[in-house]
């Protein structure tokens, strides 16, 4: 027993030394909000793996100060986000908040982080009004008021007149809708056929056999992978042959796994590409493969280390002692930012243009294609 | 008069805990994360409070608690946005509209004994749930509803954590009077006597339907209230605030505090909530230690941290609700 408690002293003693040492830079800290547990905890380990990857990096560089990201599990219930929201307020060092996963777990939390004045900046939230909320509220992920009319103008360029469009029932397939029909139409293009589904039917057949009817030039799509998924195996059981356009949403690895050779040819945007030759990109795949055995990053955690990686210079450009107040205007300031996902530039209104990648499905993967 | 002075006693006492300790003790800490969690867990006294009338008292297995909680949350978040009515509006209408479809849903079930009825709460409770997910015109569906007004009361701005908690403190504790009044009655033991056995009840001329109903709906009213403190304290609602998994967690608060008593669900409401914020430095193993001292409560004291024959006992004696006495000293009844 004596014994033990002596070790223990002595780690204790150890770990102090430690950190004694590493208090010689500065140290500035952010928080990040993410489901660790719970039904989408998957989503926020991944969140943390790319935080962890990018924030090694960062420290590595030789900063004259250090950056420590202080996790919080959400577990994507609002009343545990509220109170981590005014914990993260609450510590003075914390000049800058990631996340959260959800929408309605975000936007929760942004009533805290508007009223205390902490940038927020979330990787995945994509509800149409979150960046509204106040100065305060950034996000990396396109919405569809960018991804729609890109759409519209590339299936113009392809030589599509007549196109019908469906989408899942919810606020965001309303948007992926809405925003790609008025590009369309502006364009000269025709909308033939628009009809909304709900999310994870199980029978396409009929709306299918309606789209077919129509004789549209193809089909613009606003679901994810596993909608997509069935959508694309029941066309080719129905021998319907029309061209499938769809939004990053169903941009997917596990799209190509559920419906195999069914989703060849499918023409889809996305703002990260696994296999995208770029070394930045190269480099963050490589790390991630090393920390995930070995499998490929998707959307989602590219989105989460861009996010970090944005923060990260801001915070940056706010030194020496940065503030929430001067991380706020740097973020703003953030520019053809080089991420990953693609350059992000944040608008007067906080929202990201990006540039998005227009990609087909070949082979069994997702190639980047001119047109 | 002794238990008069006694009881009167515990009352100030208890309102000086929650209306002068607390805050003060929350002023010198300084952080707005306990003022935050203080108010979470005075909401989810007053849920489990009101779940405790239904399921404790009345024996009545409510799964779909909830989704009351939400009916008020959304009548206060609607009547706030598109009536621009303030909290002393919000407050009360919450709970008439969480009581109404109480009420509604009540009718049809009242019915069903036991398993049967827990069921059929467990439907009504997803049916409430599936309405605000996709009533998209009214609920604005997945989105969910901002509230930009936050708390306001005859134009004073409420916002501050003090005012908060004090608005949640007064709510709850007036709320929590209201249904320790109910329970520690005459008309608390008829509605044990329903639990007990209620065809025994019944041919003693208790109208038990009317009863279960009535209970269901005050319950109901008061769930409807603590949405409403939600909506107002958060900002922002949306349907997942009021899954399954909320029913649950609010039931398990009434099991671990002990079924059938009033204190104990407040209790268990408090352990609940600040356990899992208290454990969070233990990272991704803080779920598994609340589910280890759920376990080891409902092992080691399976009828609840202050169970109902001692909670009964503290109302009867040291609230002086003591049974009344007559001439020679004899107790005859509530008083």
């Amino acid at each position: 027993m004596k014994t033990k408690l002596f070790a223990a002293a002595v780690a204790a003693a150890a770990a102090f030394a430690g950190s004694a040492f590493a208090q010689d830079k500065p140290v500035v800290k952010l928080g990040y909000q993410l489901p660790l547990t719970g039904n989408t905890a998957q989503y926020g380990q991944d969140f943390r793996t790319a935080a962890e990857i990018a924030l090694a990096r960062f420290n590595s560089a030789g900063k004259p100060f250090k950056v420590e990201i202080v996790f919080e599990d959400s577990r994507s219930d609002a009343k545990e986000g509220v109170a981590i929201a005014r914990k993260f307020v609450d510590d003075k060092a914390i000049v800058g908040v990631l996340g959260d996963f959800t929408s309605g777990v975000s936007m929760a939390s942004a009533q805290v982080y508007k009223e205390a004045g902490m940038p927020q900046l979330s990787q995945t939230a994509s509800h149409p009004d979150y960046a509204k909320i106040s100065p305060w509220q950034f996000r990396n992920i396109t919405t569809q008021a960018q991804e729609g009319p890109y759409n519209a103008d590339w299936m113009k360029a392809r030589g599509y007149k007549k196109v019908a469009i469906i989408a899942e029932q919810t606020d965001w397939g309303q948007t992926v809708v809405s925003n790609f029909a008025d590009e369309f139409k502006k364009a000269g293009g025709q909308v033939v056929f628009s009809e909304f589904f709900n999310r994870g039917l199980a029978d396409f057949r009929p709306l299918i056999a309606k789209i077919a009817r129509e004789k549209p030039d193809a089909i613009y799509t606003g679901f994810f992978y596993e909608d997509a998924a069935q959508f694309l195996k029941q066309m080719k059981q129905l021998g319907v042959t029309i061209p499938v356009h769809s939004t990053s949403a169903a941009y997917n690895q596990q799209l190509i796994q559920l419906a195999g050779a069914d989703a060849e040819g499918m023409h889809l945007t996305a703002t990260f590409l696994p296999s995208n030759p770029d070394p930045k990109v190269q480099d963050f795949v490589t790390a991630w493969k090393a920390k995930s055995n070995g499998v490929d990053p998707g959307q989602f955690p590219a989105q989460a280390f861009d996010a970090v990686n944005i923060m990260l210079a801001a915070v940056e450009r706010a030194s020496p002692n940065p503030t929430r107040e001067k991380v706020r205007d740097e973020l703003a300031k953030t520019k053809a930012f080089p991420g990953v996902t693609g350059e992000t530039t944040f608008g007067p209104d906080r929202e990201p243009a990006k540039k998005l990648a227009k990609t087909v499905v070949r082979n069994g993967q997702f190639v980047a294609v001119e047109n | 008069m002794s238990d008069r002075f006694r009881a009167r006693l515990i009352a100030i006492g208890f309102l000086a805990l929650v209306f002068v300790a607390a805050p003060a003790a929350l002023t010198a800490f300084g952080k707005s994360y306990y003022w935050q969690v203080a108010d979470l867990a005075l909401i989810f006294a007053l849920l489990a409070g009101s779940m405790h009338l239904v399921t404790g008292v009345a024996g009545l297995l409510q799964l779909g608690h909830a989704a009351f909680y939400g009916v008020g949350a959304y009548a206060a978040a609607l009547l706030a946005t598109k009536a621009g009515l303030s909290l002393a509006f919000t407050l009360p209408l919450a709970g008439l509209s969480a009581a109404t479809i109480a009420v509604l849903v009540a009718l049809p079930t009242m019915r069903l004994v036991s398993i049967y009825f827990a069921v059929a709460t467990l439907a009504i409770g997803q049916m409430l749930y599936l309405i605000m997910l996709n009533w998209v015109e009214v609920t604005k569906g997945p989105n969910g509803i901002m509230l930009f007004s936050g708390m306001k009361f005859a134009g004073l701005d409420l916002s501050r954590p003090l005012p908060t908690y004090l608005v949640v403190a007064a709510t709850v504790c007036v709320s929590l009077f209201v249904l320790h009044r109910l329970s520690h009655s005459y008309y608390g033991n008829a509605l044990r006597a329903l639990r007990e056995d209620d065809q025994c009840a019944d041919a003693m001329g208790v109208d038990t339907v009317r009863l279960k109903i009535e209970a269901f709906g005050v319950s109901g009213f008061f769930a409807g209230v603590a949405g409403a403190l939600w909506a107002h304290t958060a900002g922002f609602i949306s349907p997942p605030d009021f899954s399954f998994q909320t029913s649950i967690l609010i039931l398990a608060m009434v099991v671990v505090g002990g079924l059938g008593s009033l204190p104990g669900a407040v209790l268990g409401a408090f352990i609940l909530i600040l356990l899992p914020e208290a454990l969070r430095p233990f990272g991704d193993f803080r779920n598994i230690a609340v589910g280890v001292v759920l376990f080891a409560s409902i092992l080691f004291v399976p009828k609840g941290l202050i169970g109902e024959v001692s909670a009964l006992d503290f109302a009867r004696r040291q609230l002086a609700g003591a049974w009344r006495r007559d001439g020679a000293g004899a107790e005859i009844g509530w008083r």
